[in-house]
C-alpha cells in the first residue's frame, strides 16, 4: 500500500480511484441526447470538412468550372463549423455537468431540434439561394450581395432560430446550476475568501462563467438581427461600425466559449485517466472569473484596422487579448501538465485526444496572441494567418470533443478491448495531416496571401500551391477523422467483451477505464486531496 | 457631242445645261453645305453627349463587373459588343436582364454559365440609359476613352519573405517548438510514475506567471507606441481619396461620398507616387465593408485599413520602396471580392525633406 503526503500528487497505480473527483449524481437522463449529438456532430463535421477541402482545391486551381460555388460554400463551411463546434462543446459540457447538476432533458431535446431547424434553414439559404455573405455576415453585406433577398432573409431567420434556441439552452444550464449552487459558489467566489467548502468542480465554474458570457454574446447577436430586420422593414440603415462591434462581440465570444466548454470537459474527464484530482481552488477561481471580463473585451482586436474606432479601445483590445492568455497558460495548461506529469496515466484514444487538444489550444493561442498585437495585425489581418490560428484551436477543440464522445462511449461499454495499435496509427495520421494542413495556412499568412479568395491574384499565385498541398493534407485528415469517428461510434456498442489495455506507458495494469464514483474505489491508497 | 456613260451623265434634260440651271443647282448645293455645316456639329455634339453620358453611366453602373477593352472581369469585356450582338438584344439585356434570363434566352443563359453563374442584376436602367451606354460602347476606342488592355502580368514564384513577416513566423515557430517539447516531456514522463511535490510545482507556477506577466507587459509597452494610429500634427505630403465599392477602388483628388461623385470628381486613373513621400489615403466605401491592403514590390502586405460605409479611415504610409504596388480588398465583399484590386507605382525620387516622421507607417 502506498501513501502519499498531503502536498504531493500521487504517481502510483490505484491512486486514481481515491483521488478522482466525486460524482454527486449519476443520472443517465441526457444519455440519448449526447448520443444524438455525437451522430449529428460526426455527420455534419464530415460534410462541412468536405466543403473545406473543396475550397482549398478551388484555390489551388484544381476544380476549374466549379469556382462559382466557392463563396456560398465558404459561408456554409464557416458558420457551420463555428456553430457545430459550439453546440458540440455545449452538449459535451452538459454531459460532463450531468454528474453534478441536472439540466432539463426537455430543453436538451429542444436545443437539438432547434439546431437542426436552424441548420436546415441555412442549407436552404445557401444551396437554393446561393447566399454567400460569409460566416460573420458583416453588415451591410447580406443586403447587398448578388443573391436574392429571400435567401438573406432565410439566413437571418436561421440565425434567429439558432440564437433563440441556444439562449434558452444557456439559460436552462444556468437554472440547473442555480438549483444546486448559489451564484457565489458556482463562480467559486468562496475560494477567493479562503473557504474550501462547498467543493465546486472546476467544470461547474467554467460552465457557469461561459453561460453568463454566452448570454451577453447572444443578446448582442439578437440586437444585430433586430437591426437587420428593422432595415429590411423600414429601409433605415444602421451604423456600420456599431454593427461590426456587435457582430464581433457575438462571433468572437461564441467561438472562444466553444473552446472554454471543451476545456471544462477536459477538467472533468482527464483526472479519470491521470489518476489524480483536478480540483477547483483560489487560483482556478481567479483565473476563470477573470475570463468572464477579459473575453468580452478581447474582441476589439477584430477591429484594429478600423482606424475610426477610438485608439484607447484598440489598446484595450491588445491588453485584453494578452491578458486572456495568462490564465489559460499559467492555470489551465500548467494545471493539465501538472496533472499528467509522472502520473499513472492511462493513455487511451480519449486521453491522447484531450492531451493533444490542450497542446493545439496552446499553439493556436500563440498564433492568436501574435495576431492580436496591433503592429503585427497590420501585416496579418485577413491573411491566411487568421484561418491558420483558428483552425489550430478548432481542430484542437474537435479533438477534445471526439475524445469526450469516445470517453462517454467507453463508460457505456466497459470491458471492451481498445485497439491500441490501430489507434496509434490513427492519431499519428491525424497529427501529421493536421500539421501539414495548418502549416500551409501559416506559411501563406506569413506571405500575405489573403484569406477568402476563390482565385488568387497573379502576384500571389504561389498561394495556389499552398492551397493544393493543404487540400491533400486535409483529405488525409478527413479520411482519418472518419475512421476515428467510426471507432468512436463503435465504442458505444454495449456488451462487448475483452479486457482493456493501456495504450502506452507502464500503466497497463491500471486496467480498464472505470467511471470513478465514490464507491468504486478499487485501490486503497490513502491519498489526501490537494487543494492548492 | 454628248458624253454618255451608264454611270456618269451630266445631263438631265436633252439640249444641254443652261446657266440658270447651273446657278440654281449651285445655290442648292451651297444651301445643303450650309445646312450640313450647321447641323453636323449639332448632331456630332448630340452623339458626343450620348457617349459622355454613356461613359458616366458605364463608370457608375457597369464597371463593377465589365471593362471596355480591359479584358474580362466578373462579366465579359464589352469592347466591340455592339458588333457581336444586336442593339435590340443589348438594350433589353441592359434594362431587364432578369426577365431575359427568366425567359431562358439562350445567349443570356450561355453567358450566365460562362461567367460562374453570376447573373447580371437589374440595375433599374431606362431605355434612354441603355441607348447611351450602347452609344458609348459603339464609339471608337479613342472617343470612348477605353482602357488600354492591362500589361500582361506573369506568374512569379514566392518572393523572399519580408523581415517583419519572417520575424512573426519564426517567433511563432519558436514558441510552438517549446510547447511541443514541454508536452512531449510531460507525456513521456508518464512512463515513470512518481509522486510530484505540488508545493514546488505551485512555486514554479508563480515564477512562470511572473515571467509571463513581465514578458507580456514588455511586449505591450514596446509595441503599442508603434500602432498605426496617427500622432497629432502629422501632415502628409499628398492626400489620395479612395472610394471602395463592389468591386473596384476609385482613386480621386477630391472626396467621393456618393456613387454620383465618381463621374463628377477628378478621378486618378493612373496613380504615381514618389519614393519618400508621406501619403495619406482617406479610405471610405460606397456600399459594403472592404479592405484596403497595400502590397509592396515584394508582393507582401505593408499597410492596410478597412473601407467602411459612412466612415473615412485615414491611412498614412511613407513610400520607402519604389516599384509597382498592388492594392487588394482584404475584407470579403461578395462574388467579385477576389477581382477587386488596384495598382499604383512609386517612382524613384529624392525623399521629401520637409517631413521626417520617425515611424515609416503612420496612420489615423
Amino acid at each position: 500500500m502506498h501513501t502519499t503526503p498531503a502536498t504531493t500528487y500521487p504517481g502510483t497505480i490505484g491512486a486514481a480511484d481515491a483521488a478522482a473527483p466525486s460524482r454527486d449524481l449519476a443520472v443517465p437522463e441526457t444519455q440519448s441526447t449526447i448520443y444524438a449529438w455525437m451522430l449529428t456532430t460526426a455527420a455534419l463535421f464530415v460534410i462541412l470538412a468536405l466543403l473545406g477541402v473543396y475550397m482549398r482545391l478551388v484555390q489551388g486551381g484544381a476544380l476549374a468550372g466549379l469556382e462559382s460555388w466557392f463563396y456560398p460554400m465558404m459561408t456554409l463551411h464557416g458558420i457551420g463549423m463555428a456553430g457545430l463546434w459550439f453546440v458540440a462543446s455545449m452538449a459535451c459540457a452538459c454531459e460532463a455537468l450531468r454528474k453534478h447538476v441536472l439540466a432539463s432533458s426537455a430543453v436538451a431535446v429542444f436545443a437539438l431540434a432547434g439546431t437542426v431547424v436552424g441548420v436546415v434553414l441555412l442549407l436552404v439559404s445557401v444551396f437554393m439561394g446561393r447566399f454567400a455573405a460569409g460566416w460573420y455576415f458583416l453588415y451591410p453585406l447580406p443586403l447587398q450581395g448578388e443573391w436574392p433577398a429571400w435567401s438573406a432573409v432565410t439566413f437571418l431567420l436561421a440565425l434567429t432560430v439558432l440564437g433563440v434556441t441556444w439562449l434558452v439552452w444557456s439559460l436552462d444550464i444556468l437554472r440547473a446550476v442555480a438549483v444546486k449552487y448559489s451564484l457565489s459558489h458556482a463562480l467559486g467566489w468562496h475560494y477567493l475568501r479562503g473557504e474550501t467548502e462547498p467543493a465546486v468542480p472546476p467544470a461547474v465554474i467554467i460552465v457557469t462563467v461561459s453561460m453568463i458570457v454566452n448570454v451577453v454574446a447572444l443578446v448582442a447577436a439578437v440586437v444585430v438581427l433586430v437591426l437587420f430586420y428593422l432595415e429590411l422593414l423600414t429601409g433605415r440603415p444602421s451604423d456600420a461600425l456599431l454593427m461590426k462591434n456587435l457582430t464581433f462581440l457575438f462571433g468572437h465570444t461564441l467561438v472562444n466559449l466553444a473552446m472554454y466548454l471543451a476545456i471544462a470537459v477536459v477538467y472533468d474527464a482527464l483526472p479519470d485517466y491521470a489518476g489524480r484530482p483536478w480540483k477547483a481552488n483560489k487560483i482556478v477561481a481567479i483565473s476563470w472569473n477573470s475570463v468572464l471580463l477579459i473575453v468580452l473585451l478581447a474582441y476589439f482586436h477584430h477591429l484594429y484596422m478600423d482606424f475610426v474606432q477610438p485608439a484607447t479601445v484598440q489598446y484595450i483590445g491588445q491588453i485584453a487579448s494578452y491578458a486572456a492568455s495568462l490564465p489559460a497558460a499559467v492555470v489551465t495548461i500548467f494545471g493539465a501538465l501538472l496533472l499528467v506529469y509522472h502520473a499513472p496515466m492511462r493513455w487511451t484514444l480519449a486521453s491522447v485526444l484531450f492531451f493533444l487538444g490542450l497542446m493545439g489550444w496552446a499553439i493556436g493561442g500563440i498564433g492568436a496572441v501574435i495576431d492580436s498585437t496591433i503592429v503585427a495585425n497590420v501585416r496579418l489581418h485577413n491573411t491566411l494567418w487568421v484561418p491558420a490560428h483558428f483552425h489550430t484551436y478548432m481542430l484542437a477543440g474537435f479533438g477534445i470533443i471526439v475524445g469526450h464522445f469516445y470517453h462517454c462511449g467507453r463508460l457505456q461499454a466497459q470491458g471492451r478491448a481498445e485497439r491500441t495499435g490501430y489507434h496509434t496509427v490513427l492519431v499519428t495520421l491525424l497529427v501529421a495531416s493536421a500539421c501539414g494542413f495548418l502549416a500551409m495556412f501559416y506559411v501563406g499568412g506569413a506571405y500575405s496571401v489573403p484569406r477568402r479568395y476563390s482565385v488568387y491574384p497573379i502576384e500571389l499565385a504561389h498561394g495556389a500551391t499552398y492551397a493544393l498541398w493543404a487540400a491533400v493534407f486535409a483529405s488525409v485528415f478527413l479520411l482519418t477523422t472518419v475512421l476515428c469517428l467510426i471507432e468512436v461510434v463503435g465504442s458505444w456498442r454495449k456488451g462487448a467483451t475483452g479486457g482493456a489495455e493501456a495504450w502506452v506507458g507502464k500503466s497497463a495494469v491500471a486496467g480498464s477505464l472505470r467511471p470513478s464514483t465514490p464507491n468504486a474505489a478499487i485501490g486503497t491508497s490513502a491519498v489526501s486531496r490537494v487543494d492548492q | 457631242m454628248r458624253y454618255t456613260h451608264p454611270n456618269y451623265c451630266y445631263t438631265g434634260r436633252p439640249g444641254g445645261t443652261g446657266l440658270r440651271e447651273i446657278l440654281s443647282r449651285g445655290l442648292k448645293f451651297l444651301l445643303l453645305v450650309a445646312l450640313l455645316m450647321w447641323a453636323g456639329p449639332a448632331w456630332a455634339q448630340e452623339a458626343n453627349r450620348e457617349v459622355e453620358e454613356g461613359r458616366a453611366l458605364f463608370d457608375e453602373k457597369c464597371v463593377v463587373c465589365h471593362t471596355n477593352g480591359g479584358g474580362d472581369h466578373i462579366g465579359p469585356d464589352l469592347a466591340g459588343v455592339v458588333d457581336r450582338r444586336s442593339r435590340e438584344w443589348l438594350a433589353r439585356f441592359i434594362t431587364v436582364p432578369d426577365q431575359v434570363l427568366a425567359e431562358g434566352d439562350p445567349l443570356a443563359t450561355e453567358l450566365l454559365k460562362k461567367y460562374n453563374g453570376m447573373p447580371m442584376p437589374n440595375l433599374g436602367l431606362s431605355s434612354d440609359d441603355a441607348e447611351d451606354i450602347i452609344q458609348y460602347l459603339a464609339a471608337p476606342p479613342a472617343a470612348a476613352g477605353a482602357a488600354a488592355p492591362p500589361a500582361a502580368r506573369e506568374v512569379q514564384p514566392a518572393p523572399e519573405m519580408l523581415f517583419a513577416q519572417s520575424m512573426i513566423l519564426y517567433i511563432f515557430l519558436g514558441i510552438t517548438l517549446v510547447i511541443v517539447v514541454v508536452f512531449g516531456i510531460v507525456g513521456l514522463s508518464t512512463y515513470e510514475q512518481t509522486d510530484v511535490d505540488v508545493s514546488k510545482a505551485f512555486q514554479l507556477r508563480r515564477v512562470l506567471f511572473t515571467i509571463g506577466l513581465i514578458l507580456v507587459a514588455s511586449v505591450a509597452i514596446a509595441t503599442l507606441p508603434q500602432a498605426p494610429y496617427a500622432k497629432e500634427g502629422t501632415k502628409a505630403d499628398r492626400i489620395i481619396y479612395v472610394a471602395a465599392r463592389q468591386y473596384e477602388f476609385v482613386f480621386s483628388e477630391e472626396p467621393i461620398v456618393t456613387v454620383e461623385d465618381i463621374s463628377r470628381s477628378r478621378r486618378i486613373t493612373s496613380l504615381e507616387l514618389f519614393g519618400g513621400e508621406l501619403v495619406e489615403f482617406r479610405v471610405t466605401s460606397l456600399d459594403v465593408t472592404h479592405g484596403f491592403g497595400i502590397y509592396g514590390p515584394e508582393r507582401q502586405l505593408l499597410a492596410q485599413t478597412q473601407a467602411m460605409p459612412g466612415y473615412v479611415n485615414r491611412l498614412l504610409v511613407r513610400m520607402e520602396r519604389t516599384g509597382p504596388f498592388l492594392v487588394l480588398c482584404l475584407e470579403y465583399c461578395a462574388g467579385g471580392h477576389h477581382l477587386m484590386e488596384a495598382h499604383f507605382t512609386v517612382d524613384d525620387e529624392e525623399p521629401v525633406a520637409s517631413h521626417s516622421t520617425q515611424a515609416p507607417l503612420i496612420a489615423r
